[in-house]
């Protein structure tokens, strides 16, 4: 009897063992039930757009290049006014997440339309991806690019080199050039209502690539004016064109809906951080800028301004930069959410405010300074129209419909066109600037480049005594690919620091509107 | 041994007895009974102060022979076991047979005795090659405590216990160091043999509630004894969760009470007052450059919407407030102190049990409310338990638990920037603010028409936070297990067990209507009306398990025990979330009040083990044994085909003075030497094999959006490996009266499955690899000793003391990666560094001049510098001091917590010295805002001479920003973690309660802190997981007075 028990239960537990033993069943338990392995690659699209449009607001710009360029001044804790909270930790989060974020999901839009021979997928795809690496390549100099963004590819590395930011250049032109000859010469489907920006439309998006490309053409013009002048002429003559209307921008337009904002509103909400900056007001005020009201809001106290609008120093201490809090305007009630935690300003219709990501404006001042320089096939006689052109479309964009004022202010001594170099160079630079209000990125590298207006200064109490040339590398690289960061900086010639210049701003004499107030002190 | 001391005890007895037995035929007889009614053999029952006793045999029984005129006395009869706690009653003898029954419960074992090192395996500790700690039910109540896991710290060697930052929050437990780079690194617990699965509910020190871990929530009250075995070479049985050592608990059963029933109770009620509060400056109230005037609180006026304490002096001149025009400009030294409630905790324990020879069962109800420190808070908890054993037949055994545990809270404390009202009060709270009017004017408006508040640029009135801003969360958990034995031979059983552990938990955020920080919530015209955060999440766990046990002496000195088993272990996890940040309709946290589209989340997680196990010891004699055990895993995270990974461990323990008795004299009584070496296993984390694509539930203008995941996967995942070492030795001097438990130890993990930081450039944030290695090497000791017993026992002193130092390196990582980020705060990480201990606080040092190293200032002030390694977060040692003098019914006991070394970075200092608030701060500022000012020692960066530029206060402590350096404070300190004093009511007023023991106790706990570390509490938790070391607006940990009243029958 006892025997059989033992049996029995030795029985089963052999059974046990054996059910245990046939165990490679278990890992289909493993497939992950919340998320594919595979997307639709307009979902992915919008995804990246949104999050690439985002370069030009919340924290990259609002809060970073845009104080840099001195378009605006922070008031209260100026920490990034003062650049200290521009420092390498400071700007790392900006630099990441370009990478792992929006360039890794348009690579993915990108592959899976070359996959299917679609250049209606890819070719919006890449101008949008050349459009961030762009922004990156311009605010930090020598950057991944070439084998960047392979860690899940064969043969792909984790520790992407760094690529002198000629080369990228260089590729931006091609790949430029290679995504509108095959969007040209395509007639398959595009993305349709994936694509927020053009929904679809792919002569769109072949003038916003022959734009960009312009636009790099000239940002090189001190270093390589050959390439520039070729690459001027080849976007310019293209067949598909450049924006030829403000119906051309490319331009996120936001849902507002509470969760896809405006990110400058949605910064508004609860922060009242920002003021108009001195240095853009001073260009704008005393010419009666019809833009002013649209880009400002009135004072609260009149003491420093009886007009009623102007700008406060950048670069100030916590308790300097505080007694600006009324005395300087806000910006204008456009980029507002409406409500906000410290009151209400405007009608909400800036949760819907587009961000820009390039315009027909900004396009019509490169071809003005073409046409001075006599580049791209263009000569100087037709640089005023273009001039005007883009003041115009300036003004169109922001709402501004009062022509006679629009006409009084394109006659006042230092708006006028004054033909010539530099005479003209710094006009189209200082309306250009003026006109770039929103992209803080653009209006700085502008700086660097023409030095205009030569009244961007580093504020009194910033860290350092010159404005940056660059941002710091991301602290994460220096922990996880730091060895191509030493080549990269070894590259540049310099120190990772504010004061090292990149490529196209190592030869700031070359400009025309150089200006001895451009050579200020590099570095600590 | 047991046999050959039974005997000879036995002999004496009977020696001693020889007068009597002749003489009378007046007899006590009875049972002595353990946990579930099974019986204990070798229980010494005497009476006090006679010669008269008798040892329990083999059955537990005890049979006391009286001589005459014994009859007609009352007298206490007293039963000791070693490893059970001492148990008397009071009784009165008659003529005939007086019949009394002991049921012991498990004490602390020292040396020899039984220990539990799994469900219904109870094996002699002196043959135990491992090291393992056990902790009695007595050891567990004594003080109330809202958390069992806080009290195994300082009451086991090699246990290093960090207790919450806030109320109810999270106890990190780290047994022997840590040895996951970023998995879980705290052991696993076991209850009533069946494994279960703690949830880190904490949050860090960036913000967000701690709510505890689940484990937390099983009352002590309900647990019979636990044993805690350290590291995996104890643990290599339970497999892979248990290579951080296993906390292995046995809840009560009930006893053998003849038939009777039994009531138990315990109950204390205790006043919690708030504990440490930073050293505030009151010469300067809020505002900058020594300016202030209220408009609004949002800049309008002058530096009124600042929230930092750089302004006027506080010399009482006339100045624009938030409670008036004109309002004398004056200190309010307790205004985050008056902030605070006294907070009361009552708790009550009730339990009935009883039991005959064939079945025992226990129910038990707890409760515990505790209104807390802070306004609107408070914090309930709920315990049940269901327990028994029933026997059928002789062969057939069965038990089974049940256990239903509920708690809720309403406005815990937040920790950290994000979460709530402590880093508003802690480091941004202007020093001339009233609390007082804050206090009864928080829905009002004041006469300039806005919220009445000190500023609204930046902070809500707290008191609009506590009670318009309720966080309020509610968990429910039942933990079960029912388990089956059946006795095939007198040598061989086989036991089948299933249990499981079921989990919710739901947390609710409500956001009202004029919260400044919420968006879109702050003003009362607005479209959005308030805003909701809810949570919800759940998780199921089961486990089966078969077992053949075998015990069987092969030769009269050689004796086997074996074990083989299948087991299968199951995890289901759910979690959604819903949050919008505009409502329609105030007041109404509901999902269809959202007037911005809510955004929803879920996850799902499945996975399971399967596991064959098995271990076989032979002992030699009573005191050589060698044990090994074996556990292959298959898990169903690993890739197909190559998911199954073996382990195996041997261990051996030798008692010399059993072995040479020659050894034995009157100061050595025991000597045991053990070693052991193990291996285990540990699996990947579910869906870490493939990369996938997010998606988003709210659409883009109606677009669906989808992301490729940050974290690249890893097709090729192999299991992770700890090896571990120990050896120890236990010592008993002077009868036991001094016993000594020590060990060295060293584990190493190696091809460690973790998330590796990649170049966020290859379009990756990180990366699921094999790779890297963790040393942790290390002592642990423990020292009883009874210095003192005298006056013929009525008085006795015990001291223990226990020590703990771990040394952990992080051998190897990748070659690419020479550290990974366990977490951050204001951009200091703690890192798991290549060559340096687990947790590196890795963050900004000042610039310095290279060849003086003094600091290189710019215009008069420091610089950021590089960053560097500025400390660690692992203690140097930790230990624990308790004392008990025992003078007849009084005992007085304390213990003392000592931790030293191990850095910490404050954020609360070094924010608090940002915005001025600090007594710190007042340097420079001594005569007025900007007089006399700071002339910082250092060289000047232009000149290169030593700096005499004279900046105020106020540049001075914000240029600081973002350099931790300042900020890191060694972590050293002194905690009088409990004091007791308590009085056992005399045996007759005890007995008019039918009681055979009531307690009535004072107790203390957290009343006194020493340590260097300023203006904060140096020892907070705000998770269980690996980010530890960074502290930012913790509630200090309360100190507690109360009163406890215990019955036992």
């Amino acid at each position: 009897m006892q025997k059989r028990i033992v049996s029995a239960v030795a029985g089963c537990v052999v059974m046990l063992a054996a059910m245990a033993c046939d165990n490679s069943h278990i890992t289909a338990l493993n497939n992950n039930p919340n998320n594919p392995t595979d997307a639709p690659a307009g979902a992915v699209f919008t995804f990246a757009a949104q999050t690439a449009a985002h370069w030009v607001g919340n924290g990259r710009d609002l809060r970073a290049t845009e104080f840099v360029a001195q378009h605006v001044a922070e008031v209260q804790y100026p920490d990034e006014d003062r650049y200290s909270r521009l420092q390498g930790p400071s700007t790392t989060s900006y630099f990441d997440d370009a990478y792992f974020q929006e360039l890794q999901d348009l690579r993915k839009v990108i592959a899976k339309g070359q996959s299917e021979g679609n250049p209606a997928i890819w070719g919006p795809a890449t101008v949008l991806q050349i459009w961030v690496f762009e922004n990156l390549t311009d605010i930090w100099g020598d950057i991944p690019y070439s084998q960047a963004l392979g860690g899940d590819s064969t043969g792909g590395t984790l520790t992407p080199a760094y690529d002198k930011q000629q080369d990228i250049y260089t590729s931006f032109f091609s790949r430029l050039a290679d995504a509108v000859a095959a969007m040209e010469s395509t007639d398959s489907a595009g993305l349709g209502g994936a694509d927020p920006i053009y929904s679809g439309d792919l002569t769109k998006w072949v003038k916003f690539a022959n734009s960009l490309r312009a636009r790099l053409a000239m940002r090189i013009v001190n270093v390589d004016p050959g390439t520039a002048s070729t690459q001027l002429a080849a976007a310019l003559s293209d067949p598909g064109g450049v924006f030829a209307s403000n119906d051309d921008d490319a331009k996120m337009p936001w849902p507002g809906d509470g969760v896809y904002d405006n990110p400058w509103a949605d910064n508004f909400k609860t922060r009242d951080d920002h003021r108009m900056s001195k240095t853009l007001m001073n260009e704008m005020v005393p010419f009666d800028d019809p833009r002013v009201p649209v880009y400002a809001q009135p004072v609260l106290d009149s003491t420093f301004y009886p007009n009623g609008y102007g700008g406060m120093p950048n670069g100030l201490n916590a308790d300097t930069a505080g007694t600006w809090f009324n005395v300087a305007s806000r910006p204008g009630v456009i980029f507002y959410p409406g409500a906000t935690s410290y009151g209400t300003f405007g009608d909400g219709s800036g949760l819907h405010l587009p961000t820009y990501l390039m315009t027909y404006g900004e396009v019509m001042f490169i071809k003005a300074e073409a046409a001075e320089r006599s580049m791209g096939g263009l000569s100087p006689a037709e640089a005023a129209t273009d001039y005007y052109a883009g003041i115009q479309a300036s003004m169109d964009r922001w709402g501004v419909t009062d022509a006679a004022a629009i006409a009084a202010f394109e006659a006042k001594s230092g708006v006028a066109y004054t033909p010539g170099i530099p005479a003209g160079l710094n006009e189209i630079a200082i309306q250009k600037y003026v006109a770039l209000f929103g992209d803080g990125t653009q209006a700085w590298a502008e700086w660097r480049r023409t030095c205009q207006p030569v009244t961007v200064h580093a504020g009194p109490n910033a860290i350092v005594s010159f404005v940056p040339r660059r941002f710091e590398y991301s602290q994460t690289e220096y922990s996880v690919n730091a060895a191509n960061v030493a080549t990269a900086l070894s590259q540049m010639g310099g120190a990772d620091n504010f004061a090292t210049r990149m490529w196209w701003d190592s030869n700031p004499t070359a400009a025309p509107t150089h200006t001895a107030a451009c050579n200020e002190p590099t570095g600590p | 041994m047991d046999a050959r001391i039974r005997h000879a005890l036995f002999a004496a007895a009977a020696l001693a007895l020889v007068p009597t037995v002749l003489a009378a035929q007046d007899v006590l007889t009875g049972h002595v009974t353990g946990e579930g009614g099974a019986p204990l053999p070798n229980a010494t029952v005497y009476i006090q102060n006679t010669r008269l006793g008798g040892i329990a045999g083999s059955d537990g029984a005890y049979r006391i022979v009286l001589p005459s005129g014994e009859a007609g006395q009352t007298v206490t009869v007293i039963a000791r076991l070693i490893g059970y706690r001492e148990r008397s009653q009071i009784a009165k003898l008659t003529q005939g047979t007086n019949t009394l029954d002991f049921a012991l419960e498990v004490a602390p074992v020292q040396l020899q005795g039984v220990i539990t090192v799994a469900e219904g395996q109870q094996v002699k500790k002196s043959q135990l090659g491992t090291s393992a700690q056990a902790v009695s039910n007595e050891q567990l109540t004594q003080s109330p405590n809202n958390n069992f896991v806080e009290q195994l710290g300082a009451k086991v060697a090699g246990v290093q216990v960090t207790s919450p930052g806030t109320q109810g929050g999270s106890v990190a437990i780290r047994i022997r160091g840590s040895a996951s780079i970023t998995g879980n690194n705290e052991p696993l617990y076991v209850i009533d043999g069946v494994a279960i699965p703690t949830r880190d509910r904490g949050s860090d020190a960036n913000g967000g509630w701690d709510f505890g871990s689940t484990i937390s929530d099983i009352n002590a009250d309900d647990i019979s004894s636990i044993t805690v075995l350290k590291g995996p070479n104890a643990a290599a049985l339970y497999g892979s969760e248990a290579a951080n050592g296993a906390v292995i608990i046995t809840t009560k059963h009930g006893a053998n009470t003849d038939g009777k029933i039994q009531t138990h109770l315990n109950t204390s009620y205790s006043f919690d007052k708030v504990g440490i509060l930073p050293d505030f400056q009151n010469l300067y109230g809020q505002g900058a450059g020594g300016q202030f005037s209220y408009v609004d609180g949002l800049g309008d006026g002058i530096q009124d919407g600042n929230d930092q304490s750089f302004g006027p002096r506080l010399d009482g001149r006339p100045i624009d407030q938030f409670t008036g025009a004109q309002q004398p400009w004056i200190a309010h030294p307790d205004n985050v102190s008056s902030f605070f409630n006294t907070g009361g905790t009552f708790e009550a324990n009730l339990a009935v049990d009883g039991g005959s020879e064939k079945s025992n069962a226990r129910m038990a109800v707890g409760v515990q409310n505790q209104s807390g420190i802070v306004p609107n808070n408070f914090f309930h908890k709920w315990t049940s338990s269901l327990a028994g054993n029933l026997k059928i037949g002789d062969k057939f055994t069965t038990t089974a638990s049940l256990q239903f545990l509920r708690n809720n809270g309403l406005n815990r404390a937040g920790v950290g920037y994000n979460a709530g009202i402590l880093e508003g009060l802690d480091v941004w709270f202007g020093r001339q603010v009233d609390m007082n009017q804050l206090r009864q004017h928080y829905m009002d408006y004041n006469q300039f028409g806005n919220r009445y508040n000190w500023n609204s640029n930046y902070h809500s009135n707290p008191f609009f936070l506590q009670y318009m801003n309720p966080e309020s969360d509610t968990r429910n958990q039942y933990i079960g297990s029912v388990s089956a034995t059946y006795r095939i031979t007198d040598w061989l059983s086989a036991t089948g067990r299933a249990g499981g552990d079921i989990f919710n938990a739901q947390s609710q955020q409500d956001v009202a209507s004029g919260n400044v920080s919420w968006a879109g919530a702050g003003l009362e015209d607005l479209a959005y009306q308030g805003a909701f955060n809810f949570y919800n999440e759940s998780q199921t766990d089961y486990s089966t398990e078969g077992l053949l046990n075998a015990t069987k002496d092969l030769t009269s000195r050689l004796q086997l025990n074996a074990l083989a088993a299948v087991g299968e272990h199951q995890a289901n996890y759910h979690r959604n979330q819903q949050q919008t940040q505009g409502i329609s309709v105030p007041n109404i946290y509901n999902i269809s009040n959202a007037a911005i589209s809510p955004t929803l989340t879920q996850f799902d997680e499945k996975d399971q083990t399967n596991s064959v196990f098995g271990s076989a010891s032979l002992t030699w004699d009573n005191w050589w044994t060698i044990e090994g055990t074996a556990r292959n895993d298959w898990s169903s995270t690993l890739p197909k085909g190559k998911n199954s990974y073996f382990y195996p461990s041997v261990n051996t323990s030798m008692v010399l003075t059993d072995a040479l008795p020659s050894l034995k004299s009157n100061v050595l009584t025991f000597l045991k030497l053990r070693g052991s070496i193990a291996k285990v296993g540990n699996t990947a984390p579910a869906y870490s094999l493939l990369t996938t694509f997010d998606g988003q539930s709210t659409k883009f203008g109606g677009q669906p959006l989808y992301t490729l995941d940050d974290a690249l996967a890893n097709s090729e995942l192999k299991p992770e490996i700890t090896r571990a070492n120990e050896v120890g030795f236990e010592l008993g001097l002077f009868g036991d009266r001094a016993t000594v438990d020590a060990s060295y130890y060293s584990r190493a993990t190696t091809n460690q499955i973790i998330n590796v930081p990649v170049s966020p450039t290859s379009g990756f944030q990180d990366k699921w690899i094999n790779a890297g290695k963790i040393t942790n090497k290390g002592y642990e000791a423990s020292l009883n000793v009874t210095p003192v017993r005298a006056l013929g026992g009525d008085f006795e002193w015990n001291t223990t003391f226990t020590f703990n130092k771990n040394n952990s390196r992080v051998d190897a990582l990748t070659n690419d990666v020479q550290t990974i980020v366990l977490g951050g705060s204001w951009y200091l990480t703690e890192e798991a560094r290549k060559g340096q201990p687990y947790g590196a606080l890795y963050g900004y040092q000042f610039l310095r001049d290279p060849t003086t190293h003094q600091l290189l200032l710019h215009d008069g002030l420091p610089q950021l510098g590089p960053q560097a390694v500025l400390g660690t977060v692992q203690p140097d040692w930790t230990g624990g001091w308790n004392n008990e003098f025992r003078y007849k019914r009084l005992t007085v006991s304390g213990l003392l917590d000592i931790h030293e070394g191990g850095s910490i970075f404050s954020v609360t200092n070094f924010f608090g010295e940002y915005t001025g608030v600090l007594a710190s701060t007042i340097h420079g500022r001594d005569k007025d805002w900007n007089d006399p000012g700071l002339v910082i020692k250092g060289i000047d960066d232009a000149t290169g001479q030593a700096n005499t530029t004279v900046v105020t206060a106020e540049e001075y402590f914000q240029s600081l920003f973002p350099i931790h350096e300042p900020f890191i404070y060694r972590d050293s300190y002194l905690k009088l973690r409990e004091v007791r004093l308590s009085l056992d009511v005399p045996p007759n007023l005890t007995s008019l309660l039918h009681a055979s023991q009531v307690q009535i106790a004072l107790f203390g706990r957290n009343l006194w802190t020493s340590t260097k570390v300023p203006n904060i509490d140096p020892e907070f938790s705000t998770q269980t997981g690996n980010f530890q070391g960074v502290e930012f607006a913790s509630l200090a940990n309360p100190k507690s007075f109360g009163i406890q009243l215990q019955v036992t029958p």
